[in-house]
Formats: C-alpha cells, structure tokens, sequence
C-alpha cells in the first residue's frame, strides 16, 4: 500500500558464473540492471560486456514470425476466455528445444518462400494464356518470325479504328504486306501483318499512326493453341506442388506449442542480454549497478553469497528520487487501481501511492454513476467468470478487480436509487396488471423521482468538496513532511477557513441555523480566510509584483474550486442519463403490451429490452469509466499528486504465449 | 405574436419532437459516416481489425439514440397534453424543451465522428494503445449526454 522503497545495488561476481548468475535474478524477477555509473564508466580497466543481443532478437523473431506462418495457414479459433498455459519459472530459463525449434522455424519460413515463388510462377502463366487469348484462332507457331524474305507481326490495333482504312494506308507505305485478321473483342482487332523484310519498317510507321501494338509473346513456341496447353499443363504441376508444399506446412503445426516456448525461452534471453549490455566487468570480474525493493533484501543476499559475489547497498539520495524506478505495493483493494495509476502516470519516488487513496472514491463514483442493480450482477459475474477462465495477471487483474469492485458498489447504488435494468419492474407489474398502483421499486434517493434530482446533483457537488478537501490533507501532510509547513498553512489553510465560512454562509443564508452574529461570523472568517490566501501568494513576490501574484492566485484559486466542484455534478449527469435510457427502452418494449400480452408482444418485449440494455450497459461501462477517471485524474490528482515516476522493470522471465506459475 | 398562434399547438410540438429526432440522428449519421469511411480503410489493409474499428464507429451513434429518447418521451408528452386540443404554448414549450438534444446531438454527432476517424489511425498504428482513442471519443459524448438530460429535464417539468 505504499511505494516500494528501493536500494541502490553495486555488485561484483566471478565472470564464470555470470551467466547462472542471470538466470538466477531473471527468476527471481526483482533486481533491475541499469547503466553503471560515471565513476565505473571512467575507469579504464572495465569494459561493456558483448552480449549477443542482435542475434538473440534476431533468432527470437524468426521464431515469432514462424508461429505467424502457422497462424495464416492453420488458423486457430481464438476463444474469448482462455488462459495462457501455466509452466514453472526454471522451464524458461533452459535451452533445451530452441535449437529444434529454430529449425522447424526456418523449414516452415522455407516453405512459406517457396509457396510465394509458386504463386508467383502462377500468376506470371496465367498472364500468358491470357495474352493467348485473342490468337488461338492463329494456325502458326509463334516462334517463326517469317521465311527467307518475309516478315510475321502479330499486333492489335484499337477496335475503333476502321480496317479499311488501315489497309490502305498500309498499301500505300508497303505494296506487298498484307494484314490478316486474326480475331476481336470490342477494344481491339487482332491482326497478322505479313510483308516483304525490307519493307517491315516502312508498314510498321504507317501502322503506328493507328495505334498498333505488337503483341508480346516472346519466348514462347508451337501454335498459340500448343502454348496456352502447355502452359496448363505447368499450372497443374505447380498447383500440385503448392497443394503439397502447404500440407508439409500445415505439418509443423503439431510444432506449435514447442515454438511458442521456445520463443517465450528466447524472449526471457533477450532480457538477459540487454542487461548484459548494461554490465562492465574484467577478464575474470564484473560490476553491475541497478536497483531492488528493500524487502527482497535478505532473500537476495541469501543469493549473492552463493554466488560468491560481493555487493554493497544503499538508500538512493534524495536527488537520486527522479531515476529511482517506482513500484507500488497493493493489496486485494487497491491493486484495482493500478489500471487507473498506470493509464495516467505513476507517482514520483518519495510521494505517496494514489491507489489507497483514490479507491474508495473511484468505487463509490463509480456505483453512483451507474447505479443499476442489474447492471452491477452483470459486471460480478462478469469479472468473476473471467478472473476464473484467463487466470489474469498484472494489468488484466487489476481490470477484472476494478470490475468486480465496481460492480458491487453499482448494486448498492442500484439497491439505493430503486434501479434494476431501469425500470424493469414498474414496466412489468403494469404490463401484466395495468390497474396496479405500484409505484416502482422504493428508494433512498432517485433522480427521475419528482424533485430528486436536486438532492442528487447537490450531494455529488458534496461528495467532490469531500475529495478535493482529502487531496488537501495529503498535500498538507506531504508539504508539513518536507518542513514547508508555513506553505501549507496559507495554501491549504486559507482555503479551509474561506471553506468553512462558506458554509456558515449557506447556512446562514438557507436558514438552515438560525443564530445571531452568524452571518458576521462567517463573513468575517471569509475574509480572514481570503486575507491569509493574499498574503500567501505574496510570500514568493517582490514589489508591485506581490499585488498581482496575489490577485492573480485569488483569481484561480476560486475558479479553480468553483470549476472543480460544479464538474462533480457529472455523477448525477451520468446516473440520471443511464437511467432514463434505460426506462425509454423499457416503455418502447412495452407498447405492444400495452393492450393486453400477448406471447407476440413478449417477444418484442424482450428482443427490445435485451438490445436496448446491451447497447445501454456497454455505453454506461464505459462512459462511467471515463467520467470517473477525469475526476480523480483531473480534479483529485490536481490537489495533491505528484507524477513522473518511472516504471520499475526488474530482469524477470518475459512470456507472451505463456505464463510462469503463480508462486 | 399574432404570427406565432395561427399554428396549431400540436403541430409545433410535433415540429419539436421531429427536430430532436432529426437532427441528432443527422449527427450521428455523420459521424458514423466519417469513422465508417476511416474504418474501411483500414479493413481493407487489415481486415483483422474489423471488430474494434466497428467499436469506433459506433460511437458516433448514440446521439440518435438520444434523439429517438427525447422523441419518444416528447411523443407521449404530446399524446398526455390532449395531442390536437392542447395550447399553442404547450406546443412551443415542447419545441424549446427538444431543442437541447437536436442542436448538441447534431454538433456532437459530427465533432465525435471526427474524433473516431482519427482514433481509427491509432488503431492503424498503435493497435494495444487503441482503448485511448476510444476514451478520447467519449470526452465528446458527455455533451450529449447533457444535451439530453436538459430536453429531459425541460420534458419533464411541462405540466399539463
């Protein structure tokens, strides 16, 4: 419940043992390996290690890659809810079955190529018999250009262009040549031109004039008509070869599993490598400089012995706190709020974790906002089903906990406000007894109630004082901590008695208590209140300076806080929109009921409420999330949060298809 | 004045309850029509991504759902305020009381499709970051959803 506290580590091992070394802090997974330091750096006698990083990628995608192959010729079905296979810790640090693995990797990337140059192959003969096409008709083989003294051309010319015509401008440029019409289609004629060798390019300028192309089927031999069979022919075979190049592939996929470890073994050494490349050491010594949790302390010197190294630790100094990695320790509660903390920015090293402080506001808002029994069974069951199926970790965990959590405090609000799937109730009751009286589900507070959404929108705009005044307090404390308690007492002191004057004053004015002098009272401690706030601004400033700094934060301090306040009547924004829709659904299904049910009008009645509440549910889930996140992350952070604190990211075993067991 | 009662009290608030549907249903479907556009792109570079770019387009399309809400709830109004015998103010009341959700409906319709369509390019690029683009969209449903909840709050207030 708290930032981990975390030592700064300088180790010195045997180089023999560097690499057991590693493997045995990647299963521990709580050392985190940083660039060494300047003094290390300098020294002449220590050298960045070579770690092999480049080939360990390198290999690792081929791995990755193959596994994507497999994947486009044996497609998988991806169920919704599966959890990723379980191994222990060790199996991923050994090196037993990459090697293989590597090689079926490479055979199923050499299939895969020569199934491309296949299709390759195939679309280039498909184009030749295409060409064919329009010279089946052509009784000649196509190598022979001619005889002795004349010239074969076959060609087309654009099917507008009239014969006639060409044929005598063809006479007059080439007596002796002839066309010979082959075949059309309604963009081209098909033509042979058959002339005297010398007198071939005189025929072809006069045919260029309309637009005549050669035919390209070079290369090619026998009749068209023995060139477009042979050419069938080679399809077939290569289609066979592709049929079966493919079934080898589909082959490998009994590989499947034992790829997907080895790249999940080669991934954790990638891991190892690039702390490697962070290491320095000697022909026989190395140094390494990182951080790890106190707590893990005893259990890692424990380690370090065996190992025969020798190490000393510190606590980080406090200008060290910006590269200090951040780690927060949660429990059942609070890690749901992780997501949350992790979406926006973790906290720097030596402020305070937000996620105790932030859960039970971003539970309880949560709830109010969506505030339907229905709603928050189906976010439990939910949550539960998939904290059952996938097994989650890390961030998935804290989703489905934050689900659950949330779901939960949805049906208390739900219970409260009278909700279940809107109206479902009331709906029901009056479809099948339309001379019933009841009112509905009882309540505590219900915005669609006549005249309850003024108490509603008000207690949301008191809930928002509540949080915004406990940010206050953590940043109270956090300023008294850091000895700058004159600060805290102008910044967040003056706004507390400008507060409770405040209140006095609405008290006062809605008469809610009646005592002499109280307006005065409260009037008076406003402007004291307003006074300290002047005065603090004016602390920092000199001169003419210290009035508008003075004016300046007066200025924001109050819009700051009106704005902050007013932006908490989303909750009754959100509540009262996801409850309305609700019920608009709910009467519209009940139309055809409205004269009687009938087994017709019930199922209407349920096709329209099941896509109707599908549609509402999945907006609220949503947008609730969202609206709460930018009260905390907005309005609460902005009171006291101090962001900026860089992940901690220990050498620990990597998985992506699998997942090491729970310890 | 004298201009504004020659209507018949009912038809202006049918104009109302036409508008709210109208318009906001006008701005979802623009919405929808430009992260529908970026959409099909991407699907036909990636037809993989079909699913989550279909999540985006529809995001744009609860602004028609809310005018249909406040038509819905301005169509009974009118039927429970005597429908053809019911005042000329009555009948302007319900066209004001409509007016919130057809305006913000129309403009947030359209403003939310664009910011879909840009969503669409993280899913393209950045597909694990594409859950932001989705709460960037739902920064702009809020004014919807308070579009809404003043037509029905001004609905509900109209005494018979």
């Amino acid at each position: 419940m708290a930032i981990l506290r975390m030592k700064r580590l300088r180790l010195m091992a045997v180089r023999s043992r560097k690499d057991a070394l590693l493997r045995e802090l990647a299963k521990l997974g709580c050392v985190e390996i940083t660039e060494t330091g300047e003094e290390l750096r300098q020294t002449e006698s220590l050298r960045p290690e070579s770690s092999g990083l480049m080939a360990v990628r390198t290999r690792q995608a081929s791995l990755d890659h193959a596994l994507e192959l497999l994947g486009q010729y044996v497609p998988v079905k991806s169920r919704l809810l599966s959890a990723k296979p379980e191994l222990a810790g060790e199996i991923f640090l050994e090196d037993d079955g990459v090697d293989e693995a590597l090689s079926v990797a490479q055979a199923i990337a050499d299939k895969h190529e020569q199934i491309r140059r296949i299709a390759a192959e195939e679309a280039r003969l498909r184009g030749v018999i295409e060409s064919l096409e329009p010279w089946m008709e052509l009784d000649l083989p196509l190598e022979s250009a001619g005889t002795e003294r004349t010239e074969l051309v076959l060609g087309a010319i654009p099917a507008k262009v009239s014969r006639s015509a060409v044929v005598s401008a063809l006479s007059e440029a080439a007596d002796e040549a002839e066309l010979f019409p082959v075949s059309e289609d309604k963009n081209a004629r098909y033509l042979a031109l058959l002339c005297m060798r010398e007198q071939l390019p005189a025929a072809q300028e006069a045919l260029r004039g309309f637009g005549f192309t050669a035919a390209a089927l070079g290369g090619l031999s026998g009749t068209p008509k023995q060139a477009a069979a042979a050419a069938e022919e080679s399809l077939k075979a290569l289609a066979e070869e592709k049929a079966a190049l493919i079934e080898e592939l589909k082959a490998e996929n009994v590989h499947r599993d034992e790829l997907k470890l080895a790249s999940d073994k080669l991934a954790t050494r990638v891991a190892m490598a690039e702390a490697e490349e962070r290491i320095v050491g000697t022909e026989s010594t190395l140094v390494l400089e990182g951080w790890m949790p106190e707590e893990r302390e005893e259990e890692l010197e424990k380690v370090f012995e065996r190992f025969d190294c020798a190490w000393e630790l510190r606590d980080p100094e406090e200008d060290e706190y910006p590269e200090v990695p951040v780690k927060l320790k949660n429990n059942q509660i609070t890690n749901a709020l992780n997501m949350v903390t992790n979406m926006y920015s973790l906290p720097a090293y030596g402020s305070v974790d937000p996620n105790p402080l932030m859960a039970p506001f971003f539970i309880l808002f949560y709830g109010l906002m969506m505030a339907d029994m229905g709603y928050g069974i189906l976010m439990i069951v939910a949550a539960l089903v998939a904290m059952k199926a996938i097994k989650p970790r890390e961030g998935s965990l804290s989703f489905c906990q934050l689900l659950l959590y949330c779901g939960i405090s949805t049906f208390i609000m739900g219970a409260l406000t009278g909700g279940l799937f809107g109206d479902l109730p009331y709906q029901l009751v009056h479809m099948f007894n339309p001379a019933s009286t009841w009112k509905g589900l009882p309540y505590l507070f219900n915005p669609l109630a006549e005249g309850g959404a003024e108490p509603v929108l008000y207690g949301a705009m008191v809930l928002g004082v509540i949080q915004l005044n406990t940010g206050m307090v953590v940043s109270f404390i956090q300023k008294k901590r850091k000895g700058n308690l004159v600060g805290a007492i102008f910044e967040e002191g003056s706004l507390w008695v400008i507060l409770v004057g405040g209140i006095l004053l609405v008290l006062d004015m809605l008469h809610i208590v009646a005592l002499p002098m109280l307006h005065n009272l409260a009037l008076a401690i406003l402007i004291v209140g307003g006074l300290m706030l002047l005065f603090g601004a004016g602390r920092g400033a000199k001169g003419f300076g210290k009035v508008t700094a003075a004016i300046g934060v007066l200025y924001n301090t109050l819009t700051g806080w009106f704005g902050d306040v007013l932006s908490y009547s989303r909750i009754m924004a959100l509540m009262l929109a996801g409850s309305v829709v609700g019920q608009v659904f709910n009467s519209i299904a009940a139309i055809p009921s409205a004269k009687g049910v009938t087994v017709f009008s019930l199922i209407v009645f349920i096709v329209i409420f099941l896509v109707g509440h599908a549609l509402n549910f999945a907006l609220n889930l949503l947008g609730c999330f969202v609206h709460d996140l930018r009260l905390q992350c907005l309005e609460y952070f902005g009171k006291f949060y101090e962001d900026g604190g860089r992940p901690f990211q220990p050498l620990r075993i990597r998985s992506r298809y699998l997942q090491t067991e729970e310890q | 004045m004298d201009f504004l009662s020659i209507f018949n009290g009912y038809a202006i608030g049918l104009l109302g309850a036409g508008l709210a549907a109208g318009l906001a249903c006008s701005g979802s479907a623009l919405g929808t029509g430009y992260a529908g556009q970026a959409g099909a792109g991407l699907v036909s570079e990636d037809p993989g991504k079909f699913g989550k770019a279909m999540i985006l387009q529809v995001i744009p399309g609860t602004q028609g759902l809310y005018g249909f809400v406040i038509w819905f709830l301005a169509f009974s109004k009118l039927a429970a305020l005597g429908g053809a015998a019911m005042s000329v103010a009555q009948g302007w009341q319900i066209f004001g009381a409509c007016l919130p959700i057809g305006i913000g409906g129309l403009v947030s319709g359209a403003a939310q499709g664009k910011v879909a369509a840009s969503s669409i390019n993280i899913l393209a690029k950045k597909p694990d970051d594409w859950s932001k683009g989705m709460i960037l969209c739902i920064t702009v449903e809020f004014y919807a959803i308070l579009s809404l909840l003043a037509s029905f709050m001004m609905l509900n207030g109209i005494q018979p």
